[in-house]
C-alpha cells in the first residue's frame, strides 16, 4: 500500500494529514528548536495509532509534503544569515527607504523600522545601467573586488547582489556573480534581476536580500529533514510547500528560498477549493477562513481560480515572489478584549496566545479573551478542549470579563461576553471585505470554507454578515493547511525580464524566452516525474499600457507570440483585462516587461469516501442539551447538541444547535439549518430573508 | 466657527442605539471609506494618485459632522466639513439627487487649488442624508507655471484655474460646460479627464453605499448611531484632556522668509490654553501676520487641520479624528492673516505645505513645554529639491510631453518622546501616508538619471530622540532639458527641536553644471537644466527631541556604525566616545557627559 503523508509545521501545533486508502488528521506539538524532532514525534504518534513503527510507516510512504515556517520564522525572529548587500552606489538606503506609505497614520509613537539587511553591510558598487539597459557607467570591477574583500572581512554568510535596472541589462549582476565565484568561492548569493525580475528596485533587492539571508539556514534546515527521513528508511518524493501554494522539490527551494516564505499557511487557499469542489460546488466562488489562537487567515477563489500576487510580506519585508494572497489579522480564540475611555469595547489585536493563554486555561491570564467568551457563553464544554489536553475553568473566564468588560459597561455578563464575539467576528468580516473590496468582487456569490478549531462557532455568523448562504465545515478542518499540502499541485514559476512594446514588438527574443521557459518548466516536471498527461505550462507576462506604473498579469492565450496575428490576441486580451479590472480601456501601446511561466503537475484528488444517504433524522446522533446564550434567540436558552461523528449523510439538523466533533464545534445558528453531505462535510444554510 | 450646533454632553434625549449595532455600523462606515479609497486608486491616471496615494475620501451627515477612518492623509480630511457647507451655504434651496460639485477654492472651505474636490448630496425617500467627499491632488491646475504650489505668486491671479464650489454633475450627468473649462486650463486634460472620472467614481460608490446602509438599518438608526458615535469621540478627545496639566504656552517659530517684508524670517505664532477641568484646549492663531503677497498663505481650512491634527497626534491614536473629537478644540483665527483665513485675493496655493508645515510641529511642540515627555519637535518643512514638479519633453517617446510631482525623499520625522523620528513623514499634512518614488519609475517615466538617494549623515536633529535625516538625491538631466520647479524651506530656520533637542539640519539646494561647478539655488526654485546638468538636494532634517546628553550611548554608537552620524558629532554634541570600531567608550563617555551640561551644547 502506498501512503502519502503531508505535514504542516506550525507555530504551535504540527498538523498531519495521512492518505493510505482512507484519509486521517493528527496533530502533534511543535518542537521550535529542531523542528526535525516536531516531525518525527509525529511520525512516531501516528504510528502507534495505526499499530506499526515509523520505519515501516516511513518505508511504506510514497509521497512525503512539507509545509514548514523555517524560512517565515528565521525572518520574523531575525535569525536568518549575516547578509552582505552589493547594490549600485548612491542606493544604499533603499532597504530603508521601502515605499513610503504607513498603516497606522495617526499613531506617531512609532520607531520607524529597521532595514532588512543593515547599512554597515551594504556596499555602493560603482555601475550604472539606464531604463533602456544601456550602460551609463562601466562596473568598477577592482572596487567590486574591494567590496567583496569588505564583505568576507565584515564576516557575512551570505550576498544578495541588486543593482538599478538589472531587470533591463543583467550584465552587471552576472559580472558581479563571476567576481563573487572568483574571489569567494564558497559564499551563497543569490542576484536581484533572477529572484524577483520585477520593476521597482525596493521590491527587487527586498526579495533577493531575503533569498540570500535563507540560504544557509534552510539548507541546513532542510537537509536535516530529509536526511533523518532516509536514514529512517523513506525512499518516496519529499516535497516543499510554497509561497504560491503548490508543492516542489527542495532543490527548486534550495535555489530559491525566498519562495518557502509563507509556506503551510499558503495551503490553505488550495485546501478551501478542494473541499468545495468536494461538495459538488458549481461556480468555484470559495473564501477559505482559518482561525487559530492568534491570528485569522483568510484567502478568496473566484472561478476555481486563486489569485497570487507579489506584494507578500514577512515582518514589514516584502519578499516579491508570486504568493497566494492570504490576509492575516490578530482574531483568534486567545485576542484581548478591552473597553476604552469612550465604552467602546475592542477585541485584539493583542493576544494571550498560548501562555498564559485565556483566563479560562488556568496559566496565570487574567484578561478577558475569545476562547473566554464562548466558554461563558456555554458554547463550549469546559472539559474535552483542544482534543482533551486542557480543562477550562468557566469561573475563571466569568471572572475576567465581568472585570474588564461587563463592569466597565454596566452590562450583564452574557451581554458582555456576546459583545465580544460580536467585535471579533466584525474584525474578521472587516478582513474578508479588505480583499474582495480590493478585488473588486461581492461576497454574496461565494460559499464559506471554514478552517481551524476556533472557527466553527464564528463562521455562520461571519457568513451571515456579508450575506453568504453556505457554509462548508470539512471533517478536516482542523488541520486545514496540512489537508492543502496533501492536495497541493506539484507547482514552481519561472520567469525572464524582458521589455518590449505592441509598437515595436520584438518577435525573436520573446520566442527564445517563451522556449526558454517552456524548457526550463519541462525539465522541472520531467525532475518531479509528472506523467505528459497531467502537465500545465501557464504563460503569462507582465505587461501595461504605456506610461502606466503599475502591471498586470495577462495569461498569454497562446504558448508563443511568433507573428503580427499572435500579438493582436496578447493585446486584446490586455484591453479586455484592463477593463475588467479598472473599467476603461485606452487606446496606448502595450507594454511587456517580464515573461512568466507556472509549471504544474495536477494531482489527481479523490478524497471523497461517499456515504450512503441516511435520510434527515439527525436524532440518532444527538448526545444531550446545553444552556447556551445566544443573543439571536433572545438570551439563554437550551439547545441540542450532536455528535458530529455520529452524524449520517443527509442528517438534518435545524439551529439553534451544536455540532460536536474532536477537533471542531459548529454553532448552527438559529436562522440556520446544517446537514452532513455523501462527502463528508457539514453544510449550514443560512435562511436568505436572515439578512 | 463649528458647523454642528450639537451641545457638547452626551445626555440627550435620544433613543440609544445598542452597543452591537454601533460595533456593525462603525465597521460598515470603515468599509464604505475603504472601498471609496480603492473605486480611486484603481482608476487614477496621474502619478499623485496611483503612485503617491496623494488623495483622500470622507463622509460627513447632513449636519456636517464628519466620520472618522484611519485612511487618508490628515491635512486633506482635518476639516473636511467646509466642503459640504460651502455647498450648503451656497445652494440652500437646490440640492437634488444626482447633484456633485467641485470645489478647489480656499475661499469656499478647500485646502489649495492643487486639491480637487467633488461632494455629492447623498439622499434617502427623499431626504438628505449625507455628502460623500473625494479629494485628490491632481498634477495640473492650469497654474502660469508647471507645479500646483506657487510660493512666490502675488494673489489667486497668478495661481491656477479657480473652481468656486460649482456643479459638475446633475442628475448623475456631468456639467460638460465646467468640464470643457477645466480641460481648457489643465495641462495634459486626458490625464485631468481620467482623474476627474476616478475621483468621481470614488463619491458615487460613497453615495450607493451608505443608501444601502439606510435601506437596511433604517436612516433613522443610522442617524442615531452617528450622533452616539460623535459623542463617543467626545468623550474619547475628553478623557485625554483631562489626563494633561492645565497651562498656557505661547511660543513663535520662524520661517524662511522671501519678501523684504520680513528681513528675520517669517513668524508662526501661537498661544494654546490646556484647560483639563473643562476638557477643552484652545489655539489661539489671532497674533498671527496679515496676508502676505505670496502663496504661502494658508486657508481656513488648513490652519483648522493643522490645529485638530496636531493637538489628536498628541492626544494619542485610540481618539477618532470626528467632529465629536474636535469639538473640544477651540481655534481662533482672524480675517486676513497669513495664518488664518485669508481676504480674497490673497495667494493660498502653498498653503498645504509651507507655513502648514511650521504649523503643525508648532502646536505638538508646545505640548513639549507644558509637560516632560510630551508633544513632538519639528519635522520637515516646505517641499524639498527631493521632491520636485518636472516637466519638458521626452525624446526617448517621440517627443512625449510630461509635467509630474515626484517624490524622492520626502522625509524628516520629528523626534518624539521614546522615538527617533519617522523617516518617510513629509511634514505633519501626511504623516508618513504618501509613497515614496521609484528611482527606476521615475527615470522610466522623466528623461533623467537619479545619482543618488541616501539619508544626509548628520542631518537628523540631534536629540535623546533623534529627528529623521533629510534625503541627500542627485538629479542628472539626460538628452532633454529638464524643468525643476520646488517650493522648499528651512534653510535659514531648519526645522527646530524641542524639550531640549536640536535643530535638523538646513535644505540646500544647487544646481551643478558641466564642468562640476556648483550654485546655490533660491528656497523656491524654478530652474531648466540642459542635459548633463545636476540638481543636487540636501533635505532638512527633522528636529530632535529631548537632551542630545540623554540619548543612549548604545543608540549613539549604533548610528555611527550604520553611518548615519558622524565620530565627531557622536563626541561633540552626544559626548559619547567610541572606541576605533565604533563601540561605546563607556569610562570616556561618563566623564565627559559628566563635564558637559546638556543646555550648553551647541550645534
Amino acid at each position: 500500500m502506498s501512503i502519502e503523508i503531508a505535514v504542516d509545521v506550525g507555530g504551535t501545533f504540527t498538523d498531519f494529514v495521512v492518505r493510505a486508502g482512507g484519509i486521517a488528521a493528527y496533530k502533534s506539538s511543535t518542537t521550535p528548536l529542531d523542528i526535525a524532532d516536531g516531525i518525527f514525534n509525529g511520525l512516531a504518534l501516528i504510528a502507534r495509532r495505526r499499530g506499526t513503527t515509523t520505519a515501516e510507516l516511513l518505508a511504506a510512504t510514497s509521497s512525503f509534503a512539507c509545509g514548514t515556517t523555517v524560512a517565515t520564522n528565521a525572518i520574523l525572529e531575525h535569525k536568518a544569515a549575516r547578509t552582505g548587500l552589493l547594490i549600485t552606489e548612491g542606493f544604499r538606503d533603499t532597504l530603508l527607504i521601502r515605499e513610503g506609505g504607513k498603516a497606522d497614520t495617526y499613531n506617531i509613537y512609532m520607531d520607524y523600522p529597521e532595514p532588512y539587511i543593515p547599512r554597515s553591510l551594504t556596499i555602493g558598487v560603482r555601475e550604472r545601467i539606464n531604463a533602456e539597459g544601456g550602460i551609463e557607467t562601466p562596473l568598477d570591477e577592482a572596487g567590486a573586488r574591494r567590496a567583496i574583500a569588505e564583505l568576507k572581512s565584515l564576516g557575512v554568510e551570505a550576498v544578495a547582489v541588486s543593482l538599478l535596472w538589472s531587470i533591463a541589462n543583467p550584465a552587471h549582476e552576472l559580472r558581479l556573480a563571476e567576481l563573487l565565484t572568483e574571489e569567494w568561492p564558497e559564499i551563497p548569493f543569490s542576484l536581484g534581476h533572477q529572484v524577483n525580475p520585477a520593476l521597482r528596485e525596493y521590491r527587487r533587492t527586498s526579495a533577493v536580500a531575503i533569498d540570500a539571508s535563507l540560504k544557509p539556514v534552510v539548507q541546513r534546515r532542510l537537509a536535516e529533514i530529509e536526511t533523518r527521513l532516509r536514514a529512517n528508511g523513506f525512499q518516496g518524493v519529499l516535497t516543499f510547500v510554497t509561497s504560491n501554494g503548490g508543492r516542489t522539490s527542495a532543490e527548486e527551494v534550495l535555489a530559491k528560498p525566498v519562495y518557502l516564505c509563507l509556506s503551510g499557511p499558503s495551503a490553505a487557499p488550495h485546501a478551501g477549493s478542494v473541499i468545495a469542489r468536494t461538495e459538488g460546488i458549481a461556480h468555484g466562488n470559495v473564501i477559505t477562513i482559518d482561525m487559530g489562537g492568534t491570528s485569522f487567515d483568510v484567502s478568496i477563489t473566484t472561478g476555481w481560480d486563486t489569485p497570487t500576487h507579489r506584494e507578500g510580506v514577512i515582518g514589514g519585508h516584502m519578499f516579491g515572489v508570486p504568493a497566494v494572497d492570504v490576509r492575516t489579522i490578530g482574531a483568534g480564540g486567545g485576542s484581548i478584549a478591552r473597553v476604552d475611555a469612550g465604552g467602546f469595547a475592542h477585541v485584539g489585536p493583542a493576544s494571550a496566545g498560548a501562555y498564559p493563554g485565556p483566563a479560562c486555561y488556568g496559566r496565570g491570564g487574567t484578561l478577558p479573551t475569545v476562547t473566554d467568551a464562548n466558554l461563558a457563553l456555554g458554547l463550549i464544554e469546559p472539559a474535552g478542549f483542544a482534543d482533551g489536553q486542557i480543562t477550562l475553568s468557566r469561573a475563571a473566564a466569568e471572572t475576567a470579563i465581568t472585570t474588564h468588560v461587563a463592569t466597565p459597561l454596566g452590562i450583564a455578563l452574557s451581554e458582555a461576553a456576546s459583545l465580544m464575539t460580536l467585535s471579533v467576528e466584525q474584525n474578521m468580516v472587516a478582513a474578508i471585505e479588505d480583499i474582495t473590496i480590493r478585488r473588486g468582487v461581492d461576497p454574496r456569490e461565494y460559499v464559506l470554507v471554514s478552517g481551524g478549531s476556533a472557527a466553527g462557532l464564528h463562521a455562520a455568523g461571519i457568513a451571515r454578515e456579508l450575506g453568504i448562504g453556505q457554509v462548508i465545515v470539512s471533517p478536516l478542518a482542523g488541520v486545514l493547511s496540512a489537508y492543502g499540502i496533501a492536495t497541493g499541485d506539484i507547482r514552481f514559476n519561472f520567469a525572464r525580464s524582458l521589455f518590449t512594446s505592441s509598437v515595436a514588438f520584438d518577435f525573436a527574443r520573446v520566442t527564445a524566452v517563451l522556449a526558454e521557459l517552456a524548457a526550463e518548466g519541462s525539465a522541472y516536471l520531467d525532475r518531479m516525474r509528472i506523467p505528459a498527461e497531467r502537465r500545465l505550462l501557464a504563460f503569462s507576462v507582465e505587461a501595461r499600457y504605456a506610461g502606466q506604473v503599475w502591471q498586470l498579469s495577462l495569461p498569454l492565450p497562446r504558448p508563443s507570440v511568433a507573428n503580427a496575428e499572435d500579438l493582436a490576441g496578447v493585446v486584446a486580451a490586455f484591453h479586455a483585462l484592463h477593463e475588467r479590472v479598472y473599467a476603461i480601456r485606452a487606446d496606448d501601446p502595450v507594454e511587456f516587461i517580464e515573461w512568466d511561466l507556472i509549471a504544474t503537475g495536477k494531482l489527481p484528488i479523490n478524497d471523497a469516501a461517499a456515504d450512503t444517504q441516511a435520510g434527515p433524522d439527525a436524532s440518532a446522533a444527538l448526545i444531550g442539551q446545553r444552556r447556551v446564550y445566544l443573543k439571536q434567540a433572545g438570551g439563554a436558552v437550551d439547545i441540542p447538541v450532536y455528535d458530529g461523528e455520529a452524524l449520517r449523510a443527509g442528517n438534518v439538523v435545524a439551529g439553534p444547535a451544536l455540532v460536536q466533533e474532536r477537533l471542531t464545534v459548529t454553532l448552527v445558528p438559529p436562522d440556520a439549518t446544517a446537514q452532513r453531505s455523501v462527502n463528508g462535510g457539514l453544510i449550514v444554510t443560512l435562511e436568505r430573508d436572515a439578512f | 466657527m463649528a458647523p454642528d450646533t450639537a451641545p457638547d454632553t452626551a445626555a440627550q434625549a435620544l433613543p440609544e442605539v445598542d452597543m452591537f449595532t454601533m460595533v456593525v455600523l462603525r465597521r460598515r462606515f470603515e468599509a464604505v471609506i475603504r472601498e471609496m479609497v480603492n473605486a480611486l486608486f484603481r482608476s487614477g491616471r496621474s502619478g499623485v494618485l496611483n503612485t503617491a496615494m496623494d488623495f483622500s475620501c470622507s463622509l460627513t451627515d447632513s449636519r456636517l459632522q464628519a466620520i472618522s477612518t484611519a485612511l487618508g492623509l490628515p491635512m486633506h480630511v482635518g476639516a473636511i466639513e467646509f466642503i459640504p457647507r460651502a455647498v450648503m451655504e451656497k445652494y440652500p434651496d437646490d440640492l437634488k439627487p444626482g447633484d456633485c460639485f467641485v470645489n478647489n477654492s480656499g475661499y469656499h472651505g478647500n485646502t489649495h487649488c492643487g486639491d480637487f474636490t467633488l461632494c455629492a448630496p447623498v439622499f434617502h425617500e427623499g431626504e438628505l442624508v449625507f455628502f460623500s467627499i473625494a479629494r485628490a491632488h491632481l498634477g495640473d491646475m492650469g497654474f502660469p507655471t508647471p507645479t500646483t504650489y506657487a510660493p512666490l505668486a502675488r494673489d489667486v491671479y497668478e495661481e491656477g484655474l479657480m473652481l468656486p464650489c460649482v456643479r459638475i454633475q446633475r442628475d448623475w450627468k456631468d456639467v460638460t460646460e465646467v468640464l470643457d473649462i477645466c480641460k481648457a486650463n489643465i495641462r495634459a486634460p486626458e490625464q485631468f479627464f481620467g482623474d476627474y472620472l476616478a475621483t468621481l467614481a470614488a463619491v458615487r460608490t460613497g453615495e450607493r453605499r451608505v443608501q444601502e446602509i439606510c435601506d437596511k438599518y433604517g436612516a433613522r438608526t443610522v442617524t442615531l448611531f452617528l450622533e452616539q458615535y460623535q459623542h463617543y469621540a467626545e468623550r474619547m478627545a475628553t478623557d485625554a484632556i483631562r489626563r494633561l496639566p492645565k497651562g498656557r504656552v505661547v511660543k513663535e517659530a520662524r520661517y524662511d522668509s522671501e519678501t523684504p517684508l520680513f528681513p528675520d524670517g517669517i513668524p508662526v505664532r501661537a498661544t494654546m490654553d490646556v484647560d483639563p477641568v473643562a476638557g477643552r484646549i484652545t489655539i489661539d492663531l489671532r497674533d498671527n501676520i496679515d496676508n502676505l503677497p505670496m502663496g504661502i498663505n494658508m486657508t481656513e481650512a488648513t490652519v483648522t487641520a493643522c490645529c485638530r491634527m496636531a493637538v489628536l497626534n498628541v492626544l494619542g491614536p485610540d481618539v477618532p479624528r470626528s467632529t465629536g473629537a474636535y469639538r473640544r478644540i477651540d481655534i481662533l483665527m482672524r480675517d486676513g492673516s497669513a495664518i488664518g483665513r485669508p481676504i480674497h485675493p490673497a495667494a493660498t496655493s502653498a498653503a498645504t505645505t509651507n507655513l502648514a508645515q511650521v504649523l503643525t510641529p508648532h502646536i505638538q511642540s508646545m505640548f513639549a513645554e507644558l509637560s516632560a515627555g510630551m508633544g513632538t519637535a519639528y519635522s520637515t518643512i516646505g517641499v524639498q529639491g527631493s521632491c520636485p514638479c518636472v516637466s519638458g519633453t521626452d525624446s526617448r517617446h517621440a517627443q512625449r510631453p510630461y509635467a509630474n510631482q515626484i517624490l524622492m525623499g520626502y522625509w524628516g520625522g520629528p523626534g518624539v518622546h521614546g522615538h527617533d523620528g519617522w523617516l518617510t513623514y513629509g511634514g505633519g499634512g501626511a504623516q508618513g501616508v504618501l509613497w515614496q518614488s521609484s528611482v527606476e519609475i521615475v527615470e522610466q517615466q522623466q528623461p533623467m538619471i537619479v545619482e543618488r538617494l541616501e539619508i544626509g549623515v548628520d542631518s537628523g536633529g540631534a536629540g535623546q530622540w533623534e529627528g529623521a535625516p533629510g534625503a541627500h538625491c542627485v538629479f542628472r538631466v539626460r538628452d532633454d532639458a529638464v524643468r525643476f520647479t520646488a517650493n522648499t524651506a528651512g534653510r535659514d530656520f531648519p526645522p527646530p527641536g524641542a524639550a531640549g533637542g536640536m535643530q535638523g539640519g538646513a535644505s540646500m539646494v544647487w544646481k551643478i553644471d558641466r564642468d562640476g561647478q556648483r550654485t546655490l539655488l533660491p528656497i523656491t526654485l524654478d530652474v531648466t537644466l540642459a542635459p548633463g546638468e545636476r540638481l543636487e538636494s540636501q533635505a532638512c532634517g527633522g528636529g530632535g527631541y529631548g537632551p542630545p546628553l540623554h540619548r543612549e550611548p548604545e543608540a549613539v554608537a549604533h548610528r555611527v556604525r550604520e553611518g548615519w552620524g558622524s565620530p565627531a558629532q557622536a563626541e561633540r554634541i552626544y559626548g559619547v566616545l567610541l572606541t576605533a570600531d565604533h563601540r561605546v567608550d563607556h569610562a570616556a563617555t561618563a566623564a565627559r557627559r559628566s563635564h558637559a551640561p546638556a543646555d550648553r551644547i551647541q550645534r
